[in-house]
């Protein structure tokens, strides 16, 4: 009987402290990244971690709003579908896409690493997009050119 | 009063003057001072804007100089005033691209607007630049900042250095406004190693004349070209195309001469005296602002050979040749750049003038860099 007491209370005080071990181990994370507890990884590789979450749209934005907070350099865009949160920093990852429309009961959030072929990428379409804003406006001058020399050809016939 | 009283009211006074807070870094902020005072003076080196630049870094680097900081009261300071109103509300750039507006004539680049094209190619440094930032470690916002040095344009770049990375401010205008000073010397190598002889020679067909009607629908279109298409650049571009309005229509004579003048150069004081203040030695002494100067020389130097490789390409499509000299002016240095052009240009053939041709990819180079800085506020701002 003083056996099975003592095997007893090794094992509560064993559970007590994996309790409380489990409680101070840091939440898992992803490049930094804090995952949201309880969700469940679809897809994780060095460059991306897709999980989904029970949690709503916005209870799973304001987790990460907590994570972001002090944090400078960070830009939240709310798209129609989904909340973009983007770090124009030094920090690892560059961004944290919620959607907004849960898929089988659950939000889908996806981490995405900083990729230079990112920067790179966007770059080459904004140097694109400067000849594009002057292509039209060259556009635009010939076309009102061309319009004005036949309107005062026009009245100089008459 | 007993000695001890009487030492203490001494310390006291001692420690209200500035020598009592004295320290090394200052004395290097004097010396960048001195120097950018030393080019404006004696080399006229963009005087209007490097001496008050120049003597806003040597004051506000006095210890205990009531100038950038903020009173007990709770009140700011001369400079700061200045600074917080006129350069952190983004008024400044866009009053002098109002002024610039009212000082410029867009008709030779109406009259011959495949030039736009130039302006856009010369955006080519703004871009590798930014590739180099981020991997020497700063952040993707002080990157873009840094990068749009190339454009030569200073209001340009304290408008998006003040929206995106306000700390490099200082360093980031400096470098621009030097470095704008420098195209005579800067350019001219790079123009002989990308051109030939005989590409320097090529003669372009006089301008047509353009009509006041053109020049009064042309800030309206591009009004609404760039509206449309780079919002966020539409408070400097806006203020840009009013000042060209106002000119260009001849009703407001009075407010066209004033946006040029007189409104002109007060902001250009207030500009350079608060642009100046921001480099305090806390502030500037880091590897920052010398990494910035080296890679703006190199933003120069790459948008240079964009707007000149550009004309080279146009050239292998166009029947009526562009001379690649004029190339170089797509950065917007206006109209420093177009300066360059023809001086280059009349040495290799005595007759043949650019300067016409040359000021439109400079101008066009203005819209570009603002297009490209608009690119970046809509990117990261």
């Amino acid at each position: 009987m003083k056996t099975m007491k003592t095997i007893v209370m090794f094992l509560a005080c064993m559970m007590a402290v994996l309790a409380t071990a489990s409680a101070s181990v840091p939440a898992d994370d992803f490049l930094g990244v804090p995952l949201i507890p309880n969700a469940t990884m679809f897809s994780r590789s060095d460059t991306r971690a897709e999980l989904g979450t029970s949690l709503s749209h916005d209870e799973a934005f304001s987790f990460y709003k907590e994570y972001l907070e002090g944090k400078e350099d960070i830009q939240i865009r709310d798209w129609e579908k989904a909340t973009y949160i983007e770090d124009d920093g030094s920090l690892p990852w560059h961004s944290i896409t919620i959607e907004k429309q849960p898929v089988q009961g659950m939000t889908r959030v996806t981490i995405a690493k900083d990729s230079w072929t990112w920067i790179i990428g966007t770059l080459v379409l904004r140097f694109i997009g400067v000849f594009v804003v002057l292509s039209i406006l060259y556009g635009g001058l010939v076309v009102s050119g061309a319009i004005l020399s036949r309107v005062t050809a026009t009245d100089k016939k008459k | 009063m007993n000695a001890s009283e009487i030492l203490d009211m001494l310390v006291g006074t001692w420690l209200t003057t500035g020598l009592a807070h004295f320290d090394w870094q200052v004395m290097i902020m004097w010396a960048v001072g001195f120097l950018f005072m030393y080019l404006a003076i004696a080399k006229n080196f963009e005087p209007l804007l490097l001496l008050p630049i120049g003597f806003g870094i040597f004051i506000v680097n006095f210890p205990a100089v009531p100038l950038m900081g903020v009173n007990e009261d709770g009140t700011e300071q001369l400079l700061r005033i200045f600074y917080h109103y006129g350069v952190q509300w983004e008024v400044i750039p866009c009053v002098i691209f109002l002024g610039l507006g009212a000082m410029t004539d867009f008709g030779p680049l109406i009259a011959n607007p495949k030039t736009l094209l130039v302006g856009a190619g010369a955006q080519l440094g703004v871009f590798v630049t930014f590739t180099g930032t981020v991997l020497a470690g700063f952040t993707l916002k002080e990157a873009a900042s840094v990068s749009i040095i190339g454009g030569a344009d200073g209001p340009t770049t304290i408008y998006l250095t003040q929206h995106l990375a306000p700390q490099l401010l200082g360093a980031n205008a400096l470098a621009a406004y030097s470095y704008m000073a420098m195209v005579p010397l800067i350019q001219p190598p790079i123009m002989r190693l990308l051109t030939t002889e005989k590409e320097r020679k090529i003669r372009m067909r006089q301008l047509r004349p353009v009509s006041r009607t053109e020049k009064i629908i042309f800030p309206l279109v591009t009004s609404v070209i760039i509206a449309l298409l780079v919002p966020s650049v539409v408070p400097l571009m806006g203020m840009f195309m009013l000042g060209n309005l106002m000119k260009e229509s001849g009703v407001v004579n009075r407010l066209s001469d004033t946006a040029a003048n007189a409104l002109m150069n007060t902001v250009t004081i207030f500009l350079g005296i608060s642009v100046g203040a921001t480099m305090e030695a806390h502030t500037f002494l880091s590897y920052k602002p010398l990494f910035i100067f080296a890679l703006g020389i190199v933003d120069f130097v790459v948008c240079t050979m964009g707007g000149i490789l550009t004309v080279k390409i146009m050239n292998v499509f166009l029947k009526e040749k562009l001379n690649p000299l004029i190339g170089s002016a797509g950065v917007s240095a206006v109209p420093m750049a177009a300066r360059v052009s023809q001086v280059m240009g009349l040495k290799y053939d005595k007759t043949n003038h650019l300067l016409m041709h040359a000021i439109s990819p400079n101008l066009a180079g203005v819209i570009g860099s603002a297009a490209a800085a608009g690119m970046f506020i809509a990117m990261f701002g």
